[in-house]
């Protein structure tokens, strides 16, 4: 989602962040990443240290409404990979072919839970990138539609 | 006191937020369709003791969780395989699978509502949680018996369990989403219709609603923007080892 939402408002983003958490990476193209990104991390790992120097940092740079906003998104996601991973959902076809890009450049099949989407055989491979331009799209139409334009 | 009433927290909470985490809270103590209220709030019981197991936090560094014997930090009050259940869905979900579903000694839709308190309680306090803001006690339990309703339409075709299919949301679960348009996640738990209920309030509160989702551009009625909610959830997946 993070992918799309860039390519809908024309926005170079370096994926990577989303694996490296910004140490390796420069996190341009969204504000205040670094410290979202380790807020982030802070959750998961539980280290309730890590997560109070976070806290403090986000609050620092983005102020008392975008931490209470993470805080919540954080919360949300700790629900939601675990919908996907307790019922062993595979990715959604529609996604699939937007999805690939960040896969591969991302190494995401390392996880345990890429075994419940089945890989994409060679014609699904081959009509990917046209895939993904018709996925784009419609996504586009979405959006302009959601925004009134 | 009322629930969620934050008077402890250094932070303003959106009232959107508190009302939904409230309205959860009266749902969780109720009769759901597979688990008594009582069984219901033990299910969040153990939700709270599985981030303190020490078994599980050991189990989680084995190689197979399957050859790993131990015992659960737990409150006492709900079946093992319930207990087992409920502290995987916590401690380690991206090791579940179909074989651990089928043979955990719980119905399939004894396994779908609990996976639905699980992670709501769960997605509740870990918002807290990230705030510093000390844990909601849990609800007292309401009388009352499980409806045992199970959709008509729901069938096994992706995933663990039996979900409505894309175009089955229909009649009585016409509400759960647009028929023909949905998204794996979003049916996932429908073999509960409550519990994806349940979900998506908290959900609607938490990140954004359906229909906001759609919207990948424009403004998002909160203080961060699409590609910063987007960075955060991309990161808590990808630390939580989620391909999906």
């Amino acid at each position: 989602m993070l992918s799309l939402s860039a390519d809908l408002t024309e926005t170079k983003i370096d994926l990577r962040i989303i694996n490296d958490g910004g140490s390796e990476t420069s996190p341009e193209g969204v504000l205040h990443a670094r410290e979202l990104v380790e807020f982030a991390e802070a959750v998961v790992s539980r280290d309730e240290t890590d997560l109070r120097r976070a806290e403090n940092e986000l609050l620092k740079v983005a102020g008392q409404e975008a931490l209470v906003d993470t805080a919540c998104v954080a919360g949300n996601f700790q629900r939601m990979v675990r919908i996907a991973d307790a019922t062993g959902i595979p990715i959604d076809a529609v996604r699939l072919p937007l999805m690939m890009k960040a896969v591969d450049e991302l190494g995401l099949k390392r996880f345990e839970s890429a075994k419940n989407t089945p890989s994409m055989g060679w014609l699904n491979r081959l009509t990917a990138p046209l895939r993904r331009k018709l996925a784009l799209s419609m996504m586009k139409r979405m959006d302009r539609k959601a925004n009134g334009r | 006191m009322t629930a969620f009433s934050f008077q402890n927290s250094p932070y303003k909470i959106r009232t959107d937020i508190s009302s939904a985490y409230r309205e959860y809270w009266h749902c969780l103590a109720q009769a759901g369709s597979w688990w008594s209220g009582a069984e219901r709030v033990a299910i969040a019981r153990e939700v709270r003791n599985a981030t303190q197991c020490d078994y599980c936090s050991e189990r989680k560094k084995a190689l197979s969780p399957y050859q790993f014997p131990g015992t659960h930090q737990e409150s006492g009050t709900l079946p093992s395989a319930a207990v087992d259940a409920v502290h995987r869905v916590i401690t380690d979900q991206n090791r579940i699978t179909q074989t651990y579903v089928e043979n955990c000694e719980l119905s399939e839709e004894q396994y779908v509502e609990l996976v639905g308190v699980a992670v709501t309680v769960f997605s509740i306090d870990e918002s807290m949680r990230a705030l510093g803001v000390a844990l909601e006690p849990l609800p007292e339990p309401v009388e009352g018996e499980p409806d045992h309703y199970r959709p008509i339409k729901a069938k096994r075709d992706v995933g663990f369990v039996a979900m409505i299919p894309v175009d089955g949301a229909v009649g009585v679960e016409k509400d759960l989403w647009k028929a023909g348009q949905t998204a794996h996640v979003l049916r996932a738990l429908s073999l509960v219709p409550n519990a994806v209920r349940e979900w998506y309030r908290v959900g609607d509160a938490q990140y954004l609603s359906v229909s906001q989702m759609k919207n990948l551009s424009g403004p998002t009625g909160r203080a961060l923007d699409r590609r910063q909610i987007e960075l955060v959830a991309g990161r808590i997946s990808a630390c939580s080892e989620c391909f999906y």
